[in-house]
């Protein structure tokens, strides 16, 4: 039991100086996946379908002053990100380049929460914990120039708060699981993995309802007990085939771009001090460094601003009490999602909805139906449809597009003033029949858009 | 730690045991075999006598052509609208050959733009190939080229005649192409069983679903109202001319409802289809909603004796009321069969969230 204890306390002794070479090789690690993640989202031509394209964008609350860029500016902060990745990767003006590449990150995922995903926010996250950290100290370019910065040990959290993060991100995916759809109907599992049922052989298992149960079960436990087998040096390396089979699996069967490959990589974190030594023994000589780095590197100062500790436990303390933000609203959480986003609720429900929207001119009670497709894409018309928050989002902005203006129809013309917006939507929830989402009754301009619960959401039947 | 590990495996140990026991769940379910279905007795067929109608239009052209008697004005309409119904069965299957083509555009386009196609017949040079003509050329423009009121005297003029022809060529040209090209295409549809966006069976689901969209809206609500504050918008009807519109809605729909279902394109033999998977899934009660809807709509399109625009004159209320009941259809359609099919409908990351 001491023992135990002690290692626990272990974890909490910040300033505890630790081999600094894992730090060192994730920073080269993150460096080269959010390079490859940064270019696969050009390529794929994203920049212009979400933030040059669209006419609207569904800002986030409080941060609705986050605009994109005029037109083809918009790939400036992707290629500032290019650059800010390769500075990470090689040690390069370090501090500033995950600086930069924080910056750009998170602007752009705030600019439209249609695109928000668990895996952006973990990478504005993670970028961000980088800039703390001096993962330039050893085998960069900085501590090439400047050799007074090289240090062979670093203050335990620089690698400890990695460690963390990594381990919310898994654990609190488990804890999201333990719900009933997940458990005991295996939803949205079930719907999604028949899809599959023609891949050559393994197609017919997964039509099989007994493989929906399995997975669901084997994917709980492993989200809440992976990390504790990574942190245990005798479980390490059996837990680690597992992380690699797991996320295989869910990159073969799912579009999850490239979040499997961040965490096959990003879990090498736990591994053992000597295990870095090795990996960077190896990269030293692909890239012919005979150069050693032996010349005492000196030990870091050890003394971590106590500003800064009491941040990191402010930092931590609000990643654990986020997720459970939803449990000061009443109703059911996957339906008004209320607290849902930034508490990985990842690959947790398959929810559809069709929302038609109505403008009313208030005078003359004239109705026009909304052609969704005339004001936002079909990534947007997805998300929308199914989540309150972006529903009241998108009223709004249609008042603004229909108050005041005069519209001709052939001959005749109609001007219409301070009109009322309304929406009839219906929602599937994980394989349930559709049902009302939101009643056609309201106008939804006169409902206030904050975190209050929104007690207009027609209430869940399970 | 241990403990972790032990509870762990003795809980996958439990649902493996499990499985092995009841291995006789469901029936299996085969989307590759609902392909080849829809393929060989819905598509295939439904484009070859697409394809025969487009070529009776273009023979009864040029029989017209050379004997301009109003008996083969006649015959030319006839065939006109018989290929023209014939395209509803056909246009839903908007991707591989069709869009290659882009296809729909070219074909299906309306309203027409008859001062495009005035200008094209007095300038006498034209490319009907090119964006702008988009509103001059299809079946759009051979309702005004052909029913309008002065069609039959006109049709003598010579640049009259040759842009019809033209018209007319470029459609049969096209159809050939389209439909040639599905021949070899059928073994990339009926393998491309994914649920990735790029896979045919995701492709036919999102088609199938914009196309019955589109008929509510293009070929209904807008000419009603329904996007502009309740007042009637007679010039975006289709077909106005020949006054066909609420046929070809009927027989779009109707073709939807086939497709839904499996049916063979010219007998009544039921194969396997979107019905099907439905049933498969344990979706029964969503099924017999989806069939009863597609009866009550044709149903009530039966009900409507005159012309869109005379209805839309005489009998409003009604047409808004068919124009609610194909909209009550969409939810069921579009989220509640689609989600259950699992088919991607964004070509986004995505994390299920």
């Amino acid at each position: 039991m001491t023992e135990i204890s002690s290692k626990w306390t272990n974890y909490f002794a910040f300033d505890k100086q630790v081999s600094i070479t894992p730090l060192i090789i994730y920073r080269i690690i993150f460096g080269v996946l959010m390079l490859f993640g940064v270019s696969r989202f050009l390529f794929k031509g994203w920049v212009q379908q979400l933030y040059i394209d669209p006419q609207f964008y569904f800002g986030y609350l409080g941060f609705e002053w986050v605009k994109p860029l005029p037109g083809n500016w918009m790939y400036l902060p992707f290629i500032l990100m290019l650059l800010a990745a390769i500075g990470i990767t090689i040690g390069y003006l370090y501090r500033y380049s995950a600086f930069v590449f924080f910056l750009c990150f998170t602007y752009v995922e705030l600019l439209d929460k249609s695109n928000y995903l668990n895996h952006y926010y973990f990478v504005s996250l993670m970028s961000f914990l980088m800039v703390l950290v001096p993962a330039n100290a050893k085998f960069s370019v900085d501590a090439l120039r400047n050799p007074s910065i090289r240090r062979d040990t670093t203050s335990q959290w620089h690698i400890g708060i990695l460690k963390f993060q990594l381990a919310v991100v898994y654990i609190f995916a488990g804890i999201a699981k333990l719900n009933s759809d997940w458990l005991f109907h295996a939803e949205p599992l079930r719907t999604w993995l028949q899809a599959h049922h023609t891949i050559p052989f393994f197609g017919q298992f997964l039509q099989m309802k007994e493989t929906a149960y399995l997975f669901s079960w084997f994917g709980c436990l492993y989200d809440l007990f992976i990390v504790f087998f990574l942190l245990t040096a005798k479980t390490r390396k059996f837990a680690y085939l597992f992380v690699v089979g797991f996320h295989l699996i869910t990159w073969y069967l799912f579009p999850i771009g490239v979040f499997p490959w961040v965490m096959i990589f990003s879990t090498l974190i736990f591994f053992s001090n000597e295990f870095h030594e090795k990996v960077l023994t190896f990269l030293k000589r692909m890239l012919c460094i005979t150069q050693q780095e032996n010349v005492p590197g000196g030990k870091s100062s050890g003394q971590t601003n106590p500003l800064v500790l009491i941040f990191l436990v402010i930092y931590m303390a609000a990643q654990i009490t986020l997720p459970f933000r939803y449990t000061l609203y009443p109703g059911d959480l996957f339906w008004n999602e209320e607290g849902f986003r930034f508490s990985w609720r990842v690959m947790l429900m398959h929810k559809e909805g069709y929302a038609t929207f109505y403008v009313k001119d208030k005078a003359t009670g004239r109705t026009a139906q909304i052609d969704n497709t005339h004001y936002l894409t079909q990534t947007q018309i997805d998300q929308m449809s199914t989540q309150p928050d972006m529903i009241l989002q998108y009223a709004r902005f249609l008042k603004t597009k229909y108050d005041g203006r005069t519209f001709s129809f052939g001959e005749k013309e109609i001007t219409i003033t301070d009109p009322s917006v309304h929406a009839e939507v219906y929602v599937s929830l994980n394989g349930r029949p559709s049902q009302l989402f939101i009643d056609r009754k309201h106008d939804l301009t006169t409902l206030p858009y904050n975190l209050s619960h929104r007690n207009w959401i027609e209430p869940f039947t399970p | 730690m241990r403990y972790l590990t032990i509870v762990a495996f003795v809980t996958l140990a439990f649902v493996s045991c499990k499985k092995e026991e009841d291995d006789s769940s469901s029936a299996a379910f085969d989307k590759g075999a609902m392909l080849t279905n829809l393929a060989d007795n819905t598509i295939l067929p439904a484009l070859a006598d697409y394809q025969e109608k487009v070529a009776e239009l273009k023979s009864a052209f040029d029989t017209f052509e050379t004997d301009a008697s109003s008996a083969n004005f006649d015959l030319l309409r006839e065939k006109w609208q018989a290929a023209y119904l014939a395209y509803q069965t056909v246009k839903m299957y908007d991707f591989g050959p069709f869009r290659n083509y882009g296809y729909k555009g070219a074909t299906g386009t309306f309203p027409t733009d008859t001062a495009v196609v005035e200008s094209n017949i007095s300038s006498g040079t034209y490319n009907l190939a090119s964006a702008g003509n988009t509103v001059a050329i299809g079946f759009s423009a051979l309702d005004y080229l052909l029913y309008n009121p002065d069609a039959f005297t006109r049709l003598n003029e010579v640049g009259y005649k040759t842009y019809t022809k033209d018209v007319i060529y470029k459609l049969s040209d096209e159809t050939t192409a389209v439909v040639s090209a599905w021949s070899s295409y059928r073994s990339t549809f009926v393998s491309s069983t994914g649920t990735e966006t790029t896979s045919s069976f995701s492709e036919l689901v999102n088609e199938f679903n914009r196309d019955y969209e589109l008929a509510k809206t293009a070929k209904l609500g807008i000419p009603i109202g329904i996007q502009s504050f309740g007042i009637q918008l007679p010039e975006y009807i289709e077909a106005p001319y020949s006054g066909i519109s609420l046929d070809l809605l009927r027989t779009n729909i109707a073709s939807i409802h086939r497709l839904y279902n499996g049916k063979s394109h010219a007998g009544s033999s039921n194969g396997s289809g979107f019905d099907d998977y439905l049933v498969h899934l344990e979706k029964s009660a969503l099924n017999t909603t989806i069939n009863n809807t597609f009866d009550q709509i044709i149903t009530k399109i039966d009900t409507f004796q005159g012309t869109l625009e005379e209805e839309m004159q005489s009998n409003p209320s009604e047409l808004e009321a068919l124009y609610n009941l194909i909209q009550s259809q969409v939810v069921n359609l579009k989220t509640d069969m689609t989600s259950s099919f699992g088919v991607l409908i964004t070509y986004q990351d995505n994390d299920g969230d």
